[in-house]
Parts: structure tokens; C-alpha cells; sequence
């Protein structure tokens, strides 16, 4: 049966919407545990985490601890959260209830319940942890299910265009989180947590282990770039993800600008070599790799999401 | 346990013993003790709330689902008490169908002085875009939910008849999963007749009505969208019988007359529409112009044979509350039988005799518009305020064909955990009659209750709530004589012993 232009998006954006609310949660517990470790003046621990606003868009202003925990993880109205992604795409599982698994519905329904009931509590850090692991696990659960439960058809490859969409789109916001922390700090003074630092991006990324075993070399700011951009063995660099997103592609009806959309989006991934001591360049070559991404998105929309799209 | 005066409890005889086919539960639920009883209750509304159960509330700002609201200790029925109930449903809405077919098309029973032509014409559920098609089987209301209530004489009557979009049946297959897993002990023993044989019943009837040259045919359930009360069920309906759930706007009419759906492959044909919108919303080019739910063309592509539609447009001819005075008549006149399962006395104010009569007892009737649902307008004459009697008198007066008055009926009771204590609320029960090329009703059905003390409304858009309806086969009935109730008593086990195999299958099957 083929699948309706309407499911199609809801699915697709259930699956961006998780998939945002898994990669923020991942990012703000990675960094917590970076800003309770470092041993620096709380004033310069509130201006690190304001730079985690770049992944919302937002310039890091001075939002601080509080601040920036509103914005990523507890204001529901504000698209950049934990707690507004698990409620928009449990809204969008509702109206393709019929297509999913019933046992993913029930697991979305209840982490939904979880978060809006327990979002307030999230000011706390001991708590917050926990909200955050919760939400990282039940989203690793959902492809669980769907991976051993759900037919491979068009529903099951408009999920997966939305979970890499949007994981490339993120791994590239965290590695601008690092870009935004050098341009804050000058640099001979907060460079002495250099390593550190990187090492939370790996983390943020779950990447720490699996850096460590495919490079064996010393953590530098050159081999994460390279590793969460390029290393295709990775399932979270923004190359593996693109990869994923062309077998899904080569498994829907009618992908070819789609497909040319993907090829572009690879090679302006390859011709980017950014620096990973200055702040400036790396945030513009992550910027040209999230609007390759969006390109592509618009790409996917146009083809598959809209109503009478064909070709 | 105190019993109202008059009603009838479906679990108590009038000496406050449980009935034969209750005994096994209230057995267990001493065994189990008033805390267990509480903390299964609990586990229920825990389950029910994670499986997305819900039901949608207009206006009620963001938070629109509200989770489905059930009582955990079933309505038992006898087994041969309901074979007599599905006989006289399956009677009913064969007579009902032949009916709208014949206002349809010929208008024998017009003719022939059985019924009178006039109330067509103010009927506002009758849809002259349909006369002379003739739909398949002719069948026009496929699914239908007719609301069956129990007098204090234990008798069960017919109240309405649903038949345009009936809502209500996923709750009868989902009250019934939720209740294996509160009471396991109870499916294992008993003859409990399962429910969830409704959605093959329903997938079958509804590739029945593919145009005839398709092999493999589409269904699609059309649904006015997620802020409907009903959208879960209709996303139910769809998951449970394969089918696609559409929205109006989700589907085109082509120049040749057919219907498509827009899918990431193109148009793709869409063969039967199981519709959850009114009539008036279906089709822009032929009801209402302004509606944004419809499908323009879809009443040029179901008269050109294109399309199964169910239920079919204008089926809630028959569904008019003046119209539900006649179908015992309508029996009758199409089927040569006595009505089996009987209706509600009914005053039709239109004839100024039955309209004197209710009027001179105003405070003892129930007064009913005749083309709402939902509860909605109704007015129960012995709890009116004179206010409320004076404007009712006025509002008959001033539209007698849209009013008629019934007497009060005593609803049963049945046993219903309120704050924590069982006590006695009253019920009515909706079963789902599928009529095709043969009929089908539901064992059982939904039983409705009311939550207040004495309230007789049981519509969960206005607080009430719903409970596990059990058919229950291989049911001793004598009581009296000590002999026959321990020969009772070795039936029973040795019936459980067999049934123990089937019950683990139906277990097993529904999810």
C-alpha cells in the first residue's frame, strides 16, 4: 500500500522532532558533567554554558545555567527543547497511529507523559539527569521497536530520512557549540581545558569510546572535527548519516533530485576543512554543511511530503 | 449494597444476592478484598492512560485527549438472555435498511398509508441528492449502534438507533484488554464470549462494497481530523483492519469519476470509504459548499459505482426520533415478523392527540428532540424545574414535529466503584450491528455509566463512564432448589475445564 503524502510528514517529522529531543538531552547532560568537573570560576562555568544556545539558533548571549536549561530542555514553547520535540512528535505519532507499531506508540505516549508531567522538576540537576536519560533511552527504544517490529516500506524509510536529517543537522550544532567556546575565550586563558572541552563534544555525540578505539591517538581538536564530519564508521558523524540517508532514498519511488540534492550536500561536507582552533572558521564551515543539509530537506519535502509531488 | 427503588441491578437480585452469572466474580472480589479491588482499578487507569486510550474533548485548549474513563468490574449478561437481543438487532436493521432503501427509490411503505409522506419533508437527516440509487445489498446503514436500555421489569428496549456515524466500538474491544489483565482469573474458568471477531467482521463487510471489477481493493476510513471526539477510534478502526486513514484532504475525485488518494507514489484509486463525517460535510459540490472536510465529487463517484461508501449518505433518515416510533410498524410491513427486541412507548407530537397527552404530563416524560445525539436538549420531565417544563411545552408547541416524549425509563444499576466504594449506578448498553450480505452484532456491546447518583446520562462527552460488557455462556440459572445449584456447581467446573484450551486462545489473540 502505497503511503499517504500526509503520513509521510508526520512520520518524517515525529522521527526529526525524537531524534532532536535525543541528540539536545545528549548534549546537555555531556556538558553538565564537563562544567561540574572543571575547576574554574562559576561566572566563566555560566559563560560556557550559555555557548550551548548555538544549537537553538540563538546567539550565546548571557543565558547561563538556568537560562540555557529553559531554552533546551524545559520551555515548551520554545522549538529548541527536550520537553516541546517529545510532544511534537508524539502529536505528529497521533495522527499516523494506524501505520506504526502500536507498541511505539505506547512507548512515545508514555515518555510524553513522563516529560510534560515531570518537566519542572528538571531545575534540579540530579533530576534533570535523569529526565535526560530517560528521554535519550526511550528514543534509542523507539528504533528499537521499529527496527524489530515494523515492516521495511515507504512509513519505515520516511522514519529514517528523519532521524539522519536530523542527526547530521545536530552533530554539526554541537561541533558549533565548540566554535562558539573558542571565540569566547582568548586564546591563552581558557585554552588550558582545551582537551576537555573536546572530549565533551565526543561525549555529547556518544563518541568518547569509539573515537578513542578508531583513532588510538591523542584527543585534538583536529581528529574530533575529522572524526564527527568523516569517519563513516561512526553512525552519529554527519558522513555515516548521509549514508544511511541514501539507502533509504534508494528504496522510495521516484528520488532522483533528491538524490541529487544528497550528492551536493557530500561534496560540500568534502570540500569543508575546517580549522578546529579557530572559532570563526569552524562555525562557518559548520554552517555551510547545516545549509547543504536544509537544501536537502526542502529536497525531501518537495518530493515526498507535499500532496501531488510527483516528479 | 442499597438498590434503587424500582430499577433493577444487573449483578443483585432484589434480595442483594449476585445473579447466576455474577456469582464467579463477586466470589473472587471477596477473595480479593476492597484494597486489591482499588489497586486493580488503579493499575487499569495507569494502563489505560499509557496505552493512549482517549477520548477528545472540544475546547479544551491544548490538552485535548482525555484519557478513556472506565470502571473495572464488568456487566455481566446471560448468555441466553443476549441470543435473544442479536436476533431481534439483526431483525431491526434488516427491516430499517429495507426501509431507507425504499424512501430511496419506490416508497412502497408511503403508498401504501404505512407511513406518512410529510415527515420526510422536514426530516433533516433526509437527502433527496439520493433518491433512485440503489447501493449494494441494498444496504445503506452498514454500521450501525442502536442504544438498548433495561426497564425495572428487566426487559431490554431499544432507545435509538445510531445509524449514520456511530461512534464507540474500539472502547468495547479495548475495555475488554484492559479487563484480561485486571480479572485473568476470571477469563480462564468462564465462557465469556470474546469481541475482537469485530474488525474481521468489518474489514469483510467493507470489501464487500468494492466496485466489482477490483481484485485487490483499497479501504480507506475518512476522518474529520485529530481534534474530533472520536479520532481515536477512527485511527483504531484504520490500524485494525488495514486500512488507510485519510482526511478529506488527503483524497481528489478524477475527471473519470474515481477516487485517489495522494501518496508519495501519485494518485492511488481508493476502492470503499468507511466515513466518520456527516453527510453534510461529504461532498462540497452537493451539501454544504463550505465544507473543508469533504471530498468535492465523491457523490458523482459513489452513484457511478466507483466507490463503496458506508455508511451510505442519507442513511440517518431512519435514525430521526419520529421515524423510531415506526419501526416496530416497519417491521412488520417489510419483514412480515413481530419485532423480536421491542422500542421505547413513544408519543409523536406531531399527532395532536399523542401531543395533548404528553403535554398534560409534562413533569412524567422524557422529552427528546428528534435530530440530536449525544444526550444533547434532552429534558427528563420528573427532574425539571417548572421553568424548564414551561420552556420545553413551548419548544413542542412551536415545533411539534421535532419533539417526542417517552416515559421514564428506569435504567438498571450495576455495581460501580465511586470514590473508592462499590454502589449501584445506572447503565445503558450500545451494541454494533454490522448488516451486509448477512448481519453480525457484537457479543455484548459498550455499557455506559453514569457517575452520579441517580443520573441517567451516560454519555462520556458529559461524564460517564464505561465498563467491560461480558455475554457469559454456561450460566445455571436455578437457585433456589440446593440440589440443582450444586449440580450447578459440577457444570460449571467441568464446562471450565473445557473451555480452559479456547480461553488461553482468545487470550492470546488480541493485543
Amino acid at each position: 500500500m502505497a503511503l499517504l503524502s500526509r503520513v509521510a510528514d508526520h512520520i518524517y517529522w515525529a522521527a526529526r522532532n525524537l531524534e532532536r529531543a535525543e541528540d539536545t538531552a545528549r548534549l546537555v547532560r555531556a556538558f553538565q558533567d564537563l562544567f561540574a568537573d572543571l575547576p574554574i570560576p562559576d561566572e566563566q562555568v555560566n559563560g560556557l554554558w550559555s555557548t550551548l544556545a548555538v544549537v537553538a539558533g540563538d546567539s550565546p548571549s548571557d543565558l547561563g545555567e538556568a537560562g540555557v536549561v529553559r531554552l533546551l530542555v524545559t520551555d515548551r514553547d520554545r522549538s529548541s527543547s527536550v520537553v516541546y520535540n517529545v510532544t511534537a512528535a508524539r502529536d505528529n505519532l497521533r495522527s499516523t497511529r494506524e501505520v506504526l507499531p502500536r507498541e511505539a506508540w505506547q512507548l512515545l505516549n508514555d515518555l510524553w507523559l513522563t516529560v510534560t508531567r515531570d518537566a519542572d522538576r528538571a531545575v534540579e540537576r540530579h533530576f534533570r539527569g535523569r529526565l535526560l536519560n530517560r528521554v535519550i533511552a526511550d528514543s534509542r527504544g523507539m528504533d528499537g521497536v521499529l527496527n524489530s517490529t515494523m515492516n521495511r516500506d515507504a512509513a519505515f524509510e520516511m522514519w529514517r530520512l528523519g532521524r539522519y536529517v536530523e542527526r547530521a543537522d545536530m552533530t554539526t550544532r554541537v561541533v558549533g557549540v565548540r566554535a562558539a567556546s573558542l571565540m569566547r575565550t582568548a586564546p591563552r586563558e581558557g585554552r588550558e581545558y582545551d582537551e576537555v572541552q573536546w572530549m565533551s563534544v565526543l561525549r555529547s555525540l556518544s563518541a568518547h569510546q569509539m573515537f578513542q578505539r578508531s583513532t588510538r591517538n591523542a584527543i585534538t581538536g583536529t581528529g574530533v572535527v575529522r572524526f564527527l564530519l568523516y569517519d563513516r564508521r561512526f553512525p552519529r558523524s554527519v558522513a555515516a548519516a548521509l549514508d544511511e540517508i541514501e539507502m533509504s532514498l534508494a528504496r522510495l519511488p521516484a528520488n532522483s533530485v533528491v538524490m541529487e540534492r544528497l550528492a551536493e550536500a557530500r561534496s560540500v561536507l568534502r570540500s569543508t576543512a575546517p580549522s578546529a582552533t579557530d572559532g570563526s572558521n569552524l562555525d562557518m564551515a559548520m554552517e555551510r554543511v547545516q545549509i547543504a543539509i536544509a537544501t536537502l530537506d526542502v529536497a525531501i519535502t518537495n518530493r515526498y511530503l507535499r500532496l501531488d509531488s510527483t516528479e | 449494597m442499597t438498590i434503587y427503588g424500582g430499577a433493577v441491578d444487573e449483578l443483585f437480585d432484589d434480595a442483594g444476592r449476585p445473579r447466576p452469572a455474577a456469582r464467579e466474580l463477586m466470589a473472587l472480589l471477596d477473595r480479593l478484598g476492597h484494597e486489591e479491588l482499588l489497586a486493580r482499578q488503579r493499575s487499569t487507569e495507569l494502563d489505560i492512560l499509557t496505552m493512549g486510550i482517549t477520548f477528545t474533548v472540544y475546547s479544551d485548549g491544548s490538552n485535548i485527549d482525555r484519557a478513556w474513563p472506565f470502571d473495572v468490574v464488568p456487566r455481566i449478561i446471560p448468555g441466553d438472555e443476549w441470543r435473544r437481543v442479536e436476533r431481534g438487532l439483526a431483525q431491526r436493521l434488516i427491516a430499517i435498511n429495507r426501509f431507507i432503501d425504499d424512501i430511496y427509490n419506490d416508497q412502497q411503505i408511503i403508498s401504501d398509508g404505512v407511513f406518512p409522506a410529510n415527515l420526510l419533508d422536514d426530516s433533516v437527516n433526509y437527502r433527496p441528492e439520493c433518491r433512485g440509487i440503489r447501493p449494494r445489498h441494498g444496504v445503506w446503514a452498514h454500521i450501525s449502534g442502536s442504544d438498548l436500555v433495561r426497564d425495572a421489569d428487566g426487559t431490554f428496549y431499544v432507545l435509538e438507533d445510531n445509524l449514520r456515524v456511530p461512534s464507540g466500538v474500539s472502547y468495547v474491544l479495548e475495555n475488554r484488554a484492559v479487563t484480561k489483565r485486571a480479572f485473568p482469573e476470571l477469563f480462564e474458568h468462564q465462557r465469556i464470549r470474546p469481541v475482537d471477531s469485530y474488525t474481521a467482521e468489518l474489514n469483510r463487510l467493507l470489501l464487500s462494497l468494492a466496485p466489482n471489477d477490483v481484485e485487490w481493493p483499497t479501504i480507506a476510513v475518512l476522518t474529520p481530523g485529530i481534534y474530533n471526539s472520536a479520532y481515536f477510534e477512527h485511527s483504531f478502526l484504520a490500524q485494525s483492519i488495514g486500512a488507510e486513514l485519510v482526511q478529506g484532504s488527503d483524497l481528489v475525485v478524477g475527471d473519470d469519476n474515481c477516487v485517489y488518494m495522494h501518496t508519495i507514489e501519485g494518485r492511488e484509486r481508493v476502492d470503499v470509504i468507511y466515513r466518520r463525517i456527516d453527510d453534510l460535510f461529504l461532498d462540497p459540490e452537493v451539501f454544504r459548499p463550505d465544507s473543508m472536510l469533504g471530498v468535492p465529487g465523491l457523490m458523482r463517484a459513489w452513484k457511478a459505482g466507483n466507490v463503496g461508501l458506508a455508511n451510505a449518505p442519507g442513511a440517518g433518515v431512519a435514525d430521526d426520533k419520529c421515524v423510531y416510533a415506526w419501526v416496530p410498524d416497519i417491521i412488520r410491513y417489510y419483514l412480515g415478523e413481530d419485532p423480536l427486541i421491542a422500542n421505547v412507548p413513544t408519543y409523536r407530537c406531531m399527532y395532536d392527540d399523542e401531543r395533548e397527552y404528553a403535554l398534560d404530563h409534562l413533569s412524567e416524560l422524557v422529552f427528546k428532540p428528534a435530530n440530536e445525539s449525544g444526550g444533547y436538549g434532552i429534558v427528563i420531565g420528573p427532574r425539571a424545574s417548572d421553568d424548564e417544563l414551561a420552556r420545553v411545552a413551548d419548544a413542542v408547541l412551536d415545533d411539534p414535529r421535532n419533539w417526542v416524549a417517552q416515559p421514564v425509563i428506569d435504567l438498571s444499576t450495576t455495581p460501580t466503584l465511586i470514590d473508592g466504594e462499590l454502589v449501584p449506578r445506572h447503565v445503558d448498553l450500545r451494541p454494533f450491528i454490522l448488516t451486509g450480505e448477512r448481519s453480525y452484532v457484537t457479543a455484548g456491546g459498550l455499557t455506559r455509566v453514569a457517575r452520579k447518583e441517580g443520573s441517567l446520562i451516560v454519555n462520556s462527552s458529559q461524564g460517564g463512564g464505561s465498563k467491560d460488557t461480558w455475554i457469559l455462556d454456561g450460566v445455571i440459572d436455578e437457585v433456589d432448589d440446593p440440589d440443582a445449584a450444586a449440580r450447578g456447581a459440577d457444570e460449571t467446573q467441568s464446562v471450565g475445564g473445557q473451555t480452559q484450551s479456547g480461553g488461553g486462545q482468545t487470550q492470546g489473540q488480541s493485543g
